[in-house]
């Protein structure tokens, strides 16, 4: 939607987000120091910060990580999908504090300048064992870098959400060469097995959730439908679909959403326009499609966002046969005023 | 008609008791989870020696000056605490070695080696090793103590047959104290830098005691090698040279292309 580059609205549910957020970083804190101080009360107070903001970023990217997968997977999860970009901002801050606190304590007061030491002071890029690990980490907070600061509205508009998209998608890049920042340098040295083994698990949890609910995806993707005339394919019966509620279909290339609302039926484009969202998961409020990811919203008869806001979706032609809905896959430019078929009873 | 299946978008004030229960579910398995996994992670770190570094703390000492073969204080036994020896490795603010700002000061007072001085800077001692950084660079001359000039006690030879002798070089001003820990993986970048500022390089190995033993490293005839074994900081490795005793620290004068990583 239309933003201007104003501050995000708080309402409760994101001041609650952002409260259990920082009670939850604060709290490891706490607990980390104190198993540090009783356990290893010879651990230097650098050593302390730069583990614990280590390993408290790496935790939020991993949490970061299966919010989307487990939302694909079960639409209660959404709440935390609609504020995730302040997990994403706050691991961000952390893992910068590791950062700048490793450079400092590793590279700065000495005889070349800190970012020039991390990319020098050790150069065995054929070793596994002696890689220069702590490359891979600059290399992944300068993408944590470039998501953060573009994390607001204001870019995602300017950038086209494409862009975007794309850009975010560094994350798993980020987190591949954090997982290598990990296994080639700290692991090197804390070489008890339990860190290979929650390194592991870490992945293969983001990994499976991922291919889980790709595989579900996919399912939906896979349905082929029997074509008709004039170019219009049955798509689902009428009982398929609740009141309010859409489903999503994916004909000849084409993500579409359908809805049943008022006693009729529209399609639009199941791709939102903010960040891509499945549309087709969401439902209708106030008479507006909503995107369930951060509820943008679209009028479903012309696909167009109501004023002020100047998102549009392509609209699809829709006609009812008895009980059965039937969709013309070709594209109508976008935000196009189509009649929405209307339910007799 | 059927109860219409619960929607939430964060936008809205009220969340449907559904989607509540979800997400406090999930939260309340984070909180579970986090502390069992700090613990696993802290219990099973290697842990960290105890030495000292009096960061923010400031010590005078008083003793002779010896600039070669790396700065050191000879201060009185009874002035050190009784388990760390008195000759104390000078080293620079930072990751630089002493010997920049001894130059500074003796380029303004005159030469002061062998010469009985006060000296202000921060301790870094451990395992009977001591250390002082001096903070405050050429401010930390205090006074220089005109008084007779001691001899030196003659060099003692250890062994001629160091040969292929297993161990790690280290930085000492790390090692004995800065950093935690200040050997091995983690630490190499930072020690690759202080060695290349001119911190002398250590080679620390294990006696038959087991015992750690240090090795200030020099090359064959007693030039500096800092650059010559960059690549072979932090790792394991061996060596081979001629072993001499002098000013409290042992000396290991080396060929720096004879040393040989061991592959593990
Ligand atoms: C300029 C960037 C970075 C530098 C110089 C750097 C340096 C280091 C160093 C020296 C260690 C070993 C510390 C120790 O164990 O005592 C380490 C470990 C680690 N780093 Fe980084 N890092 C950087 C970026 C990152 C980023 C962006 C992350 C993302 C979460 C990250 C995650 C970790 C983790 C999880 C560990 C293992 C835990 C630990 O030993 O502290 N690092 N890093
Ligand atoms: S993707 Fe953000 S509202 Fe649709």
């Amino acid at each position: 939607m239309s933003l201007n580059y104003t501050a995000v609205g708080w309402n409760k549910q994101k001041k609650q987000y952002v409260k259990i957020l920082w009670l939850g970083i604060l709290a490891f804190l706490i607990v980390f120091a104190a198993l540090q101080f009783l356990l290893h009360p010879n651990i230097s107070v650098e050593t302390l910060i730069i583990r614990w903001s280590a390993i408290t970023a790496f935790i939020l990217l991993h949490i970061i990580l299966v919010i989307g997968p487990l939302c694909r997977l079960n639409d209660r999860y959404l709440p935390l999908l609609y504020n995730r970009r302040h997990l994403g901002v706050s691991m961000f801050l952390i893992a910068a504090i590791h950062g700048v606190f490793g450079t400092i304590q590793f590279h700065a007061l000495g005889d070349v300048n800190p970012i020039v030491s991390i990319f020098t002071s050790n150069q065995n890029y054929l070793e596994i064992s002696n890689f220069p690990f702590q490359i891979l980490g600059f290399c992944a907070l300068i993408i944590f870098f470039l998501m953060a600061i573009s994390s607001h509205d204001f870019w995602l508009k300017n950038l086209s959400p494409k862009f975007w998209k794309a850009m975010h998608m560094l994350v798993y890049v980020a987190y591949g060469l954090i997982i290598l920042h990990v296994a080639t340098g700290a692991l090197q040295y804390e070489t008890h097995l339990i860190y290979w083994i929650i390194l592991i698990a870490g992945f293969l949890l983001v990994a499976s959730l991922h291919i889980v609910s790709g595989i579900k995806e996919r399912g939906n993707l896979r349905k082929t439908y029997q074509l008709q005339e004039e170019g219009f394919y049955e798509v689902c019966s009428l009982s398929d679909l609740e009141e309010n509620c859409g489903k999503s279909v994916f004909i000849n290339a084409e993500n579409i959403a359908i809805f049943k609302y008022n006693g009729k039926v529209s399609a639009v484009n199941n791709i939102c326009k903010h960040q891509m969202g499945p549309i087709g998961e969401g439902k209708i409020i106030d008479d507006c499609i909503t995107c369930p990811w951060h509820g943008y919203q679209y009028m479903p008869e012309n696909g167009q966002s109501p004023p002020p806001f100047k998102e549009e979706l392509s609209t699809y032609n829709v006609r009812l046969l008895k009980d059965k809905i039937w969709v013309n896959p070709s594209p109508l430019p976008e935000g196009t005023l189509v009649k929405a078929a209307k339910i007799d009873i | 008609m059927k109860k219409e299946k619960p929607f939430y978008v964060g936008w809205q004030e009220e969340m449907p008791k559904e989607h509540k229960s979800t997400v406090k579910k999930f939260i309340i398995l984070i909180f579970i989870a986090l502390p069992i996994l700090a613990f696993s992670i802290i219990y099973a770190q290697r842990g960290f020696n105890n030495h000292q570094f009096e960061l923010g703390k400031s010590t005078e000492l008083t003793g002779i000056y010896h600039s070669s073969p790396v700065p050191v204080l000879e201060v009185l036994k009874t002035e050190m605490k009784p388990d760390l020896s008195n000759y104390v490795m000078l080293v620079g603010y930072g990751k630089l070695g002493a010997e920049g700002i001894m130059e500074d000061i003796e380029a303004l007072k005159g030469d002061l080696d062998g010469k009985r001085v006060t000296l202000k800077g921060t301790m870094i001692y451990g395992d009977g090793k001591a250390v002082l950084e001096l903070t405050k660079k050429t401010n930390s001359l205090i006074t220089i103590h005109k008084d007779v000039i001691y001899p030196i006690v003659a060099n003692k030879i250890l062994s001629s047959n160091f040969d292929n002798v297993v161990g790690e070089i280290v930085d000492p001003k790390c090692y004995f104290g800065v950093m935690k820990p200040g050997e091995g993986k983690i630490h190499k970048s930072c020690a690759t830098r202080c060695i290349s500022g001119g911190i002398p390089p250590v080679f620390k190995t294990r006696n038959f005691q087991n015992e750690n033993e240090y090795f200030i490293l020099l090359g064959e005839k007693g030039e500096k090698i800092n650059r010559q074994i960059l690549d072979k900081i932090a790792e394991k490795v061996s060596i081979s040279g001629r072993t001499e005793f002098l000013n409290g620290w042992n000396y290991l004068y080396i060929n720096p292309e004879t040393i040989k990583l061991i592959e593990e």
